[in-house]
């Protein structure tokens, strides 16, 4: 059935309202799977580390820790002070690690080389090593996240 | 009581009207020519994928997907439960198999032409057969947990990254946060076990139904001069023969699982260092390759978006290679062909490269 003057029939608009309602209600519930679906992800601020863990590095020894379920690499440098990385490759995230004899840093899955500063020296690394900032105090070793200061 | 077995079918058929089925399946016929082999390799597919069902739901009766759990049940199935460590291998080799027949497959329809009009749509559901094997694969790999398949799919999941924008949100999707945890295990084994099964279920039952409603395809010279082509029945003539392939290639099969059966190394531990050698399965290593070769940077982009999205147009390509290939019997039908050639001449190299 058609009105005069209409621009679709009655059945047209009636499956339309019907329609989009049916649509408007599946759409109502995308939101709430998405976010289920994607979980909440946060890389930590900081992480507190027993500073006496540490405090016997020689230097140039590098030490792994806990970078929330990353690796994190710590390194004394010459003058007593520490230097951290986020562990991984910037390249397609694997675990590296220091090899001593080169005095560099290596991911094996593609053969990325880092030098002593973390910086990408061969292979297909594109950045450096993500650097974090380590700070002692008192008896804790924080290590932060560059640009998130102390928490007073 | 003696049961009548006439009447009981006849109970049956008048309530599911099977009978046009078998009746199509008596009278089905295949065309008998120079390329006639290649038909049997899409049953054999399908008799690799029975073999996963059966021996997947096995090892799933004592597998446990979770981070503390994962390599210690496969290595109590592999020691403890009665003939776990064959159940294991036959499973694992058989995805091998299945892949590699499902290759060749697809590269016998691609040089026959076989997608040509009106098989289009049989193709770009084979195509997408094809992904979902393969997420099978990625998937599965990361279900013994252990050093390399931890590597391995830190790196494979990480590759939509070089994706803009969306990259990082199908990266989160796979691993169900920013680094693979126990969490991308559990959602591995979801997919690996419940949704890719759905999926490519439903997905074959198109696939199968296309290709019987099309019928088998004939040689493209033979369709050209409306030439009539020999046939053999289906039933039993056919069946027959296609057992005899099944029976060869289930010998193959359980020879092979015997004698190379899959190691397990240690529990994966997420602070370590990835081990060397990391590698895919053998089907992914000419892409793994590929992304090893582009350098870090190319101008103002990454070398691994370059070759992400190189990769990409080329699947889409071959998805849509049917409405490409639109005269078949033409000079682009001719340099179709022989591309076909080029990439596997390239994936071959390049699979063999990734290994020395």
């Amino acid at each position: 059935m058609r009105i005069d003057n209409a621009y679709f029939t009655r059945r047209k608009f009636l499956n339309s309202i019907l329609g989009g309602w049916l649509g408007a209600v599946a759409a109502s519930f995308i939101s709430p799977i998405v976010k289920f679906v994607w979980p909440p992800y946060k890389e930590p601020d900081e992480v507190k580390l027993v500073f006496a863990d540490y405090s016997g590095m020689q230097p140039g020894e590098v030490k792994n820790f806990p970078w929330g379920s990353k690796p994190g690499l710590l390194k004394r440098a010459p003058d007593g002070s520490f230097i951290a990385w986020v562990g991984v490759c910037t390249h397609l995230d694997c675990n590296v690690s220091w090899v001593a004899a080169k005095q560099q840093f290596f991911c094996a899955c593609h053969d990325g080389w880092y030098d002593e500063n973390g910086t990408n020296v061969s292979g297909p690394p594109p950045k450096p090593l993500r650097r974090l900032e380590p700070s002692v105090e008192g008896e804790d070793l924080f290590v932060r996240k560059p640009g998130v200061g102390a928490k007073t | 009581m003696k049961i009548d077995m006439k009447k009981f079918a006849a109970w049956f058929d008048d309530r599911l009207a099977l009978t046009p089925i078998f009746k199509y399946m008596t009278k089905k016929e295949v065309p008998q020519h120079e390329h006639s082999f290649w038909y049997y390799t899409g049953s054999s597919i399908l008799l690799f994928l029975f073999i996963q069902i059966i021996t997947g739901i096995m090892l799933a009766l004592y597998y446990k997907p979770t981070l503390e759990g994962a390599t210690d049940s496969i290595g109590r199935i592999m020691t403890e439960i009665p003939l776990g460590w064959l159940v294991r291998s036959v499973h694992s080799w058989s995805s091998t198999f299945l892949i590699a027949i499902v290759m060749i497959h697809l590269l016998a329809i691609w040089f026959t032409k076989s997608y040509r009009k009106p098989r289009e749509a049989t193709w770009m559901t084979g195509m997408m057969l094809l992904v979902v094997s393969m997420v099978f694969g990625f998937t599965g790999y990361l279900l013994p947990w252990d050093d390399l398949s931890l590597s391995a799919t830190k790196v494979g999941t990480n590759i939509p990254m070089a994706i803009p924008v969306v990259g990082k949100w199908v990266t989160q999707f796979l691993r169900g946060g920013g680094d693979v945890t126990g969490d991308t295990l559990t959602r591995f084994y979801l997919f690996h076990v419940c949704i890719l099964p759905l999926v490519i279920f439903a997905i074959l039952a198109v696939h199968i139904l296309l290709v019987q409603k099309e019928g088998m395809s004939v040689p493209l010279k033979d369709e050209i001069a409306k030439k009539k082509v020999p046939a053999l029945p289906f039933w039993p003539n056919f069946i027959l023969r296609e057992v005899v392939i099944w029976l060869v290639l289930l010998g193959i099969l359980l020879t092979i699982s015997l004698m190379f059966a899959p190691s397990l190394e240690l529990t994966a531990d997420l602070m370590a260092p990835a081990p060397e050698g990391v590698k895919p399965e053998w089907y992914f290593l000419f892409l793994f390759q590929t992304l090893k070769i582009f350098p870090a940077n190319m101008g103002p982009v990454t070398g691994e978006f370059v070759a992400v999205v190189l990769i990409l147009i080329a699947v889409v390509a071959i998805f849509f290679l049917p409405f490409i290939d639109n005269k078949p019997e033409g000079k682009k039908g001719k340099i179709i062909q022989y591309l076909g050639v080029v990439g596997l001449i390239y994936a071959i190299v390049f699979s063999i490269w990734s290994l020395l």
